[in-house]
């Protein structure tokens, strides 16, 4: 080790000094060093200073405003995260109205309770988190500039941007911060189990310290844009209220009308602390299906729209002379579910069959016409730095399928595979029913609106009667989980007991392994329990998951500088269209 | 005629409790915990509980049904459920909406249609006549949410000519309303273009047939004056029943079109009222259909009794 890195080593506490090992090592490559650095908090100068003390040849620093980078040109590919469209040669015209399609809200617009893309639009699009988007699945400074672990990551330090504004007017101040920490605090909040009421603390009106419950060595993933109800809103924003009746927020844009039937438009903000954005306004369009938002976009109607779907995209990916695509390579992905606490599939050999019946790559090239990554029946994508690659991944078996059924006395098991209409998840359970069909298997469809299907799926959180979970849904079926930057929210809420548990399932080797993990304060700690949570999920099989699915968005040619998330973010700060 | 318009409201006013009463026995039925539905399985039973006694669902059926009756007629049908906002900032901007859409549609299609219809009568089964028939039989097959993305496909991918999202800018002008709305008026008039000028052709010709156009006739009166004063005033009375139903089910029921244009009218309003189970919008909106319902009867009935002296005089006893 060079006395340069020496010197940068020390400089800082163990768990970044965890992550500057890692490179030193080997065991992290530039890309996974820049996202763990960025996690615990090391600044885009100082990975830079890092990268150059071990030699790399490119110690260009990530991302540190609102937005990633990635690259663009026609469908192209970016991991683990944000993607931006990059500026074209000639710069980004003064002035314009981005009109973006998206999903029309289904709540109301309250930041603690909002619990779909729709609503979370136009709330992200007014308020702020303390971590942001960067490059990839690495953070970046938003209202936070700066954050700090102490030694064993049982307590955080944000260092907050001073000079921000609210819409309304006053200034962004530590106050700000407590109070929205202590509401998501409260039993059932978003932040429950990592903090409690009261231990947000203000040193001073720029700098907040969160004592956790438990040591996290990634905590800054809970109050960044994956956890989309941690927007930073006013200290006297009580819970209940909602950006329409009451706008406000930090960001870019601000809204100045809403309609849940139609548009929400916001007008720039002159006096944003990223600078003045190019465009004059936003408007979100919204729709309730793909095929609207295609159309919209071909005609002109729209300049960006997300959440595209291969089948029925077509249109677009294949034209990208006017359309930019961008594809999301990330931990989105499809699970199958299958109850194992009671009814047809409490046996695992019933569900290992159905696991072996599938032909995933084929289902990757069909479904998503190549976009996306063969999965093993386990949420750890291979995009995750703690990816265990060893384990074996499962292959189609028809005979062993077809024994396995026979042995569980399942032989032409009949059952409905409950699905919702979004997106291309018909097609992916059309063709799951095909090939579990040469397994002896006959398997009715039902598809339905999201409108209802969610309570097939897991209908009512029971949290009194052990084990708690999720109760009520149908016993197998197919829904939906949108990216991550880490994979906390699989892991405790489909498959630990959590609400959204919709197999039932219940392991506890399965809960040590998670607890373990996130126990686990390095990198390297984390390895291994991920590599047993893997082996545990595969083996036991409470869900199939067939796949990890690129999130590809799409923009008119003429558009460029848009940050979006895959969960409902849109950062427009640096987009506009082209000169 | 008072005593007429009276009865005519009245019965307007007994429909109206029939359809609302049918509303909430149907809501009533569907196996559905409204607390649970607008806070989310993830809620609580307490504050289940809590909002079920706010909104009046744990108190007894009948008095359900009164506060329900008064919500009707009051027009006041509470808070959206989904959104929280009140339901009349809900459905009276996807009326108004809807409105608009519907009263292109007939501009573009009631003219077309009755002309067609006469054209097709006078030249009865010549080569015109069947060319209209026929056109007529083709359009009003066609579902209208297919000819609907003919047309946005035709009109608005292809060569840009209207809006692919049909809903207008807050303050356009007439001219920049109709370049967003003409497409999925055009996809409306084609349907009930067939219908409409079928329904004319077989009134005309039934009308010229009749004893008092060959009366008139015979008396000297020319073709076009017999057909002006004798066969029109006759021949219009099916064709103004059926626009008047129509109008009804333009303003609720052209849910195809709406989708397609990604229009907000009350047909969208109402699909996905039902798709979230929003009771209170749902409710208004079909009372609000039903009342245009019967007001577009009503008017229908009223313009028949002022062409035709005969149901004027029945009207007036």
């Amino acid at each position: 080790m060079t006395e340069k890195l020496d010197q940068l080593r020390n400089s800082v506490g163990p768990l970044q000094q965890d992550v500057i090992d890692g490179l030193a090592s080997g065991s992290l490559n530039r890309r996974s060093f820049l996202v763990r650095g960025s996690v615990v908090g090391l600044s885009a100068a100082f990975m830079g200073s890092v990268l150059a003390a071990c030699g790399s040849d490119d110690t260009s620093a990530p991302a540190t405003t609102a937005g990633g980078s990635g690259d663009t040109s026609g469908a192209t590919e970016t991991t683990a995260g944000a993607t931006e469209t990059t500026a074209a040669a000639g710069g980004i015209k003064e002035g314009g109205n981005l009109r973006i399609a998206a999903q029309r809200p289904g709540s109301e617009l309250d930041p603690i309770s909002m619990d779909n893309l729709g609503s979370y639009t136009p709330v992200v699009t007014a308020f702020e988190y303390l971590c942001g988007p960067g490059e990839g699945a690495a953070l970046a400074p938003m209202l936070a500039t700066e954050w700090t672990p102490n030694d064993d990551g049982s307590e955080w330090t944000f260092k907050l941007r001073e000079g921000v504004t609210w819409h309304s007017g006053g200034a962004f101040t530590s106050a700000d911060v407590v109070a929205t920490m202590d509401r998501l605090s409260v039993e059932g909040g978003k932040l429950a189990a990592y903090l409690a009421p009261g231990s947000t603390t203000a040193a001073d009106d720029f700098t907040v310290t969160m004592k956790l419950n438990t040591p996290d060595g990634q905590f800054p993933y809970n109050v960044c844009h994956w956890n989309p109800q941690t927007v930073i809103t006013p200290a006297d924003y009580v819970a209940g209220t909602t950006l329409d009746k009451r706008p406000d927020g930090t960001g870019a844009f601000k809204l100045d009308s809403y309609d849940a039937a139609t548009t929400a438009k916001f007008s720039r903000n002159d006096a944003y602390w990223g600078g003045k954005p190019k465009l004059e306004s936003l408007e979100f369009i919204f729709s309730d299906d793909i095929a609207t938002q295609v159309t919209g976009l071909q005609s002109g109607a729209a300049d960006v729209i997300v959440q595209l779907s291969v089948i029925g995209g077509e249109a677009i990916l294949n034209n990208p002379e006017q359309f930019t695509v961008t594809a999301i390579r990330g931990a989105a992905h499809r699970q199958l579910w299958m109850n194992v606490r009671e009814g047809t599939f409490t046996d695992v050999n019933v569900r290992t069959a159905i696991a072996l019946a599938f032909d995933r790559q084929a289902l990757v090239d069909t479904a998503l016409g190549g976009k996306g990554d063969v999965g093993n029946d386990h949420p750890i994508a291979p995009v995750y730095e703690f990816f265990d690659a060893g384990l074996a991944q499962r292959e189609r078996d028809v005979e062993q399928a077809k024994s396995l059924l026979d042995a569980a006395g399942k032989a032409g098991l009949a059952i409905t595979m409950h699905v919702p209409k979004l997106q291309e998840i018909p097609q992916l359970a059309e063709l799951m029913q095909s090939q579990l069909k040469d397994i002896g298997m006959d398997v009715t469809l039902n598809v339905e609106s999201t409108d209802t299907f969610y309570d097939r799926w897991c209908k009512v959180y029971d949290s009194k009667t052990e084990p708690a979970g999720c109760d009520g849904g149908e016993e197998f079926g197919i829904v939906d989980y949108g990216n991550r930057g880490v994979p906390d929210v699989y892991l405790v809420k489909a498959y630990a007991t959590g609400e959204w548990n919709s197999a039932h399932y219940l392991s506890a080797d399965f809960n040590t392994a998670v607890k373990d993990y996130q126990a686990a304060l390095t990198l390297d700690d984390r390895k291994e329990p991920v590599s047993r949570i893997q082996k545990i999920a595969n083996t036991d099989v409470p869900y199939v998951i067939p796949y990890f699915y690129n999130g590809l968005f799409a923009t008119a040619a003429n558009v460029t500088g848009v940050v979006a998330t895959g969960l409902g973010h849109y950062y427009c700060d640096k987009a506009g269209f082209t000169a | 005629m008072s005593r007429y318009l009276l009865r005519r409201l009245g019965s307007a006013v007994i429909t109206l409790w029939l359809l609302a009463t049918i509303v909430f026995v149907v809501v009533s039925v569907l196996p559905s915990n409204v607390g649970r539905q607008i806070l989310g399985p993830f809620a609580p039973q307490e504050q289940v509980d809590a909002l079920n006694h706010r909104l009046g669902f744990d108190r007894p059926i009948i008095i359900q049904y009164l506060q329900s009756m008064r919500r009707v007629f009051t027009l006041n049908f509470g808070e959206s459920y989904t959104s929280g906002a009140p339901v009349n900032d809900v459905i009276f901007p996807a009326l108004w909406r809807s409105g608009k859409l519907a009263l292109l549609a007939f501009i573009m299609t009631i003219p077309v249609s009755i002309l067609a219809g006469i054209i097709a009568a006078r030249r009865q089964d010549k080569l015109s006549d069947r060319a209209i028939v026929n056109l007529g039989l083709a359009t009003s097959s066609i579902p209208e949410f297919v000819s609907a993305a003919v047309l946005l496909s035709i009109f608005c991918v292809h060569w840009k000519l209207g809006k692919a999202f049909a809903n207008p800018p807050d303050g356009a002008t007439i001219v920049q309303q109709l370049q967003y709305l003409w497409v999925p008026a055009l996809a409306m008039a084609i349907t009930y273009f067939g219908y409409l000028a079928r329904m004319t052709r077989a009134g005309v010709i039934s009308a010229q047939h009749s004893d008092y156009a060959r009366t008139a006739t015979m008396k000297g009166m020319s073709s076009s004056q017999v057909m002006r004063r004798h066969i029109m005033r006759n021949a219009l009375a099916p064709t103004i029943t059926v626009i008047s139903v129509q109008i009804g089910y333009l303003f609720g029921g052209i849910i195809g079109v709406e989708r397609v244009f990604n229009y907000s009218g009350l047909g969208s309003t109402m699909l996905i009222a039902v798709g979230k189970r929003d009771i209170p919008v749902l409710q208004g909106a079909v009372l609000l259909v039903g009342i245009i319902y019967m007001f577009s009867t009503l008017a229908a009935d009223l313009l028949i009794a002022a062409l035709n002296p005969r149901v004027r005089l029945e009207v007036s006893k």
